[in-house]
């Protein structure tokens, strides 16, 4: 079944070739990783990602200084309200809890959840805190309206005092019993305080666990800050009266008093949040030059912050206001819908500004591995199989058909050799010098990687040996079909036009159909393109697989041995029956 | 094991009356039987049966008693084979080539491949694909003779050779010959299958015409002479005698006998009389054996042709003038009620398809007089080859 002297013979006649697509892919291969892997190729797309990372921290910086802005100004306005229950002229505040524990009792009582049998969840609370609320909100101004003088002193807007009964509400369903007895004025008024103190805490925290790549520790840090932010507005508060009145005047609160300071405090807030983070980033000891760039970082940081702050109170006015500067006679809806839209405006980053499918486009680019594209998809699917096709279409062809046609075939079956033995002999030359030549190639390409940083460079060496023995199964199923051409034609021109014909019209529909894989990023995809790759056997050497660790390479690897020894199998088979022309 | 090569019914047909059809022939052990006909006659894919690369579609070849195809292995160790083309292996030289035609045929010694390179005076290291036409000839003949087997098959194998070598191939296939080894070769050269072949076939549309027995036409039992008298007095005396004239050429007081061996000592007796320019023998060879045989086949073919057209054609006459006639009749028949009915407008219609018909049958009939006039002259021809067929008997 085997003949060294065929084998010998064959070799003698192709080994020049084989020396040539061996080498010539070696040298490409060695070139692509090496040049790949010091020229630092990755650096504009890192930039790039730069860009967008740098993108998503201004809009989370942004969005958290007005989300602190916002807090600031939202704790001053109820720290006035509290000051109001405080300074009324009958216990307002006790008062107050007198009704609200009775409204959120009987909206408790009252309260039909759809299912009886199971436990309230939070929803359920929501819904009953709210009727609570506006049922005790309805008694509260049938009150005033008997009573016009305490009217004075009682001087909320509906928005405010729903907010305020809506947190005694929560204050009460936490603690129903903190007054130890008699609900005092200023127990009440301490309890409620605290309570806000707490729902702001809980709330930052859910906020910024919601956050991508959030820790526990960052998470209860943004948390603590809100809390001390609030109590903080609630201390400028008290400051900002007393100061007011040690002159002997009178304090008329108006919330855009407070703004200023609520800007300035966030700015200050933020750089000390970005210093700290540098502080916290380095083992505690920053060199002099990493602290220059953290107070650099800092203070754009500041400026950033009250950049966005401006901005939100420039749009709030344009989106609230009309030319004169009179507010807009607005839905508590269309205010909301206002305030959200100025928000939007402010923490717009460069990526917002531009089209979404573009900035998608260059974000996609930001991502894209150039190493896998250009080692994976570019040589190891096209540039690295040219040689070895050229070798395998041509050397196929030259061990069966070429010889039958030429008649040189006479004389190895004018000895006693069988057909049989020539086609095993032969098939077996094709394998092994393929066989040889791709051990060659995963030598040089291990090798290459070494150089380019081993597992630190962006291909490691399983992918690396991954792409070789793809390589060389594609190589073999195109081996087997050249082969089995050679087997089936007598004639050189039928056996080279198809077998050569198929092969390199697969090469070039992977060509083809790089411009529609995934591999390509979409600003330059075109996913018709596509359509080429489903009409090319190397489809089946699924690179993108190996890059992404996904298995499904595996079961593509095998249909390509599949091909290859069914071609193989079929061709020595015809061979042994038919007419040879020697 | 009487014969060591036997076709029987070999068939292979390629279409277009082109392959070889039904081929019966076997051969002794030590008989060297050679192939001749006419390019693309069948000879090659004979062979290529003979060989095992061809699958007869009937009949089939035995090589030593094994049937060729399905043993095609088998055969090998008994076959040796010089392909009627030449191509040799993508190798560097003749030596390498030789070389690794050795260890494929699991040669241990190179003595006699030595010997055959000395006696064709081949120079092996020369480069195979800058070799001349005769030197790869040469090499091909090296690469199978070196095996030193019981048979040897030579499928037109001293084509390129140059005269001299040629008559040093001959000789090493007589010391073939002479050690008993059986030879089947092919040749267009008379001379070289004349000098060895025991009995040699003729091919001819991938037929076998003839099997020639050497011995028979060695030793003919008549021997022609051709004479050329110096006076044409005695030219016309010696015509008057009763010597079978087989070519008479007036003009150069020439003629050529036939003459039984045994009237010999008569004729030179009878000659001793005239005065002649020249006399020598006209050799009766295997060329002339088979012209004649040849010769004969083409009347044969051509007249078989000839009857078939001939036949093909009255056939197709007769045929046309039934049909016509009694398509004629169911016109007439169609017609003459119509006329009933229509009698004015149709007559002269009626008329003119009838001229029509005659015309037809009167070109059908002048065809066929051409057919037959071509006939004649074609059984002109005939006559002239067969006088040429007598000219070389």
């Amino acid at each position: 079944m085997f003949s060294k002297a065929l084998f010998k013979q064959s070799m003698k006649a192709n080994w020049v070739k084989w020396v040539m697509a061996t080498a010539s892919t070696c040298i490409m291969l060695a070139i692509v990783i090496i040049v790949l892997g010091n020229l630092g190729i990755n650096n504009i797309r890192d930039q790039l990602k730069e860009v967008f990372t740098q993108a998503d921290q201004q809009s989370y910086l942004k969005t958290s200084s007005i989300d602190s802005y916002d807090l600031y100004l939202n704790a001053v306005d109820f720290e006035n309200g509290m000051v109001m229950l405080d300074e009324s002229n009958m216990d307002m505040a006790s008062l107050l809890w007198g009704y609200v524990t009775r409204g959120y009792d009987n909206a408790l009582s009252s309260y039909q959840p759809a299912d009886p049998e199971a436990e309230l969840t939070e929803e359920d609370y929501e819904i009953i805190r709210n009727n609570a609320v506006d049922s005790v909100y309805d008694q509260i101004i049938g009150l005033l309206d008997m009573f016009p003088q305490y009217a004075e002193d009682f001087n909320f807007t509906e928005t405010e005092l729903k907010q305020l009964l809506y947190f005694m509400m929560l204050t009460y369903e936490d603690n129903p019993d903190f007054t130890g007895g008699e609900a005092t004025n200023e127990k009440v008024i301490s309890a409620i305080k605290t309570r806000f103190l707490d729902y702001v805490q809980d709330n930052a925290y859910a906020t910024a666990l919601s956050q991508e790549d959030a820790t526990e520790e960052t998470a209860l840090a943004s948390a603590m800050s809100a809390r001390e932010l609030a109590s903080d507005a609630f201390d400028s508060y008290d400051d900002q009266k007393a100061s007011a009145e040690t002159d002997g005047g009178t304090f008329v609160y108006d919330n855009d008093n407070f703004k200023t300071l609520a800007n300035d405090y966030v700015n200050n807030m933020i750089y000390n949040q970005v210093l700290t983070s540098f502080t916290l980033g380095s083992d505690g000891d920053l060199s002099e030059e990493e602290q220059a760039e953290a107070e650099q970082m800092a203070v754009a940081s500041k400026v950033m912050s009250n950049t966005a702050i401006t901005t939100y109170e420039f749009w709030i006015k344009e989106l609230t206001t009309d030319e004169d500067g009179l507010p807009l006679d607005l839905t508590d809806e269309q205010l909301a819908q206002a305030y959200a839209q100025a928000r939007e405006e402010a923490t717009k980053s460069i990526t917002d500004q531009i089209d979404a499918e573009v900035s998608k486009a260059l974000e996609e680019l930001g991502n894209m591995d150039i190493y896998s594209l250009i080692i994976g998809s570019i040589f190891y699917r096209i540039a690295g199989l040219l040689m070895p096709m050229v070798f395998v279409i041509m050397t196929a062809n030259g061990l069966l058909a070429g010889q039958v046609d030429s008649g040189s075939m006479a004389y190895v079956l004018s000895t006693p050799t069988k057909r049989r033995t020539v086609t095993v002999t032969q098939m077996t030359y094709l394998i092994v010098s393929l066989f040889a030549m791709f051990a060659l190639l995963t030598i040089t390409s291990v090798i290459a990687v070494w150089i380019s940083g081993g597992n630190a460079f962006a291909i490691n060496y399983e992918q690396i040996l991954l792409f070789n023995l793809g390589a060389f199964l594609t190589m073999f199923a195109i081996a087997g079909f050249c082969f089995m051409c050679s087997a089936l034609f007598n004639r050189t021109k039928y056996s080279l036009g198809i077998g050569g014909g198929v092969t390199i019209f697969s090469l070039v529909c992977t060509i083809l159909g790089l411009f529609g894989s995934t591999v390509v990023p979409s600003a330059m995809r075109i996913s018709a393109m596509n359509f080429f790759n489903y009409l090319s056997v190397i489809t089946l050497y699924d690179t993108v697989s190996i890059m992404a660790g996904s298995l499904a390479y595996l079961w593509k690897f095998a249909i390509l041995l599949g091909i290859g020894i069914v071609c193989f199998i079929v061709g020595i088979f015809r061979f042994d029956k038919k007419d040879l022309p020697l | 094991m009487e014969y060591v090569i036997e076709a029987k019914h070999l068939t292979k047909d390629y279409g277009d009356k082109r392959g070889i059809f039904d081929l019966n022939f076997s051969i002794k052990k030590g008989e060297v039987f050679g192939f001749v006909g006419t390019n693309g006659s069948g000879k090659t894919t004979t062979i290529r049966h003979i060989m095992g690369f061809l699958k007869a579609q009937k009949g089939s070849v035995t090589v030593m008693g094994l049937d060729s195809w399905k043993n095609s292995c088998e055969i090998k160790k008994y076959v040796e084979y010089v392909p009627g083309e030449i191509a040799f292996p993508d190798l560097k030289d003749g030596n390498t080539f030789l070389k690794a035609q050795a260890e494929l045929l699991n040669l241990k010694s190179m003595d006699y491949a030595n010997y055959l390179v000395d006696k064709l005076q081949l120079d092996p290291s020369a480069n195979l694909k800058r070799m001349s036409k005769g030197m790869k000839q040469k090499t091909a003949i090296v690469a199978a003779f070196m095996a030193d087997k019981d048979i040897i098959i030579l499928d037109e194998a001293n084509t390129g050779l140059d005269p001299l070598m040629r008559e040093t191939f001959t000789e090493i296939l007589l010391d073939e010959k002479k050690k008993g080894k059986t030879i089947l070769m092919s040749s267009q050269s008379f001379d070289e299958l004349e000098q060895v072949c025991d009995r040699v076939a003729l091919i001819f549309n991938g037929h076998i015409i003839d099997i020639a027995d050497m011995k028979d036409i060695k030793e003919s039992k008549f021997k022609d002479f051709k004479i050329e008298f110096l006076s044409r007095e005695e030219y016309l005396k010696f015509k008057r005698l009763k010597y079978e004239v087989v070519r008479d050429q007036e003009k150069y007081n020439q003629v050529t006998i036939k003459v039984k061996d045994s009237d010999v000592n008569r004729l030179f007796r009878t000659l001793k009389n005239y005065h002649l320019k020249f006399m020598s023998e006209v050799k009766y060879n295997l060329e002339k054996y088979f012209k004649s045989v040849l010769a004969k086949e083409y009347l044969r073919q051509e007249e078989e042709l000839k009857r078939a057209k001939e036949k093909d054609i009255s056939e197709k006459t007769k045929a046309e003038i039934k049909q016509e006639k009694h398509e004629n009749k169911l016109h007439a028949k169609k017609v003459s009620e119509e006329e009933k009915s229509e009698k004015f407008f149709n007559k002269p219609k009626h008329k003119q398809e009838k001229r029509e018909n005659k015309k037809q049958i009167k070109e059908i009939k002048s065809i066929k007089k051409e057919v037959l006039k071509s006939d004649r002259k074609y059984k002109k021809i005939i006559k002239k080859i067969d006088k040429g067929g007598k000219d070389v008997q």
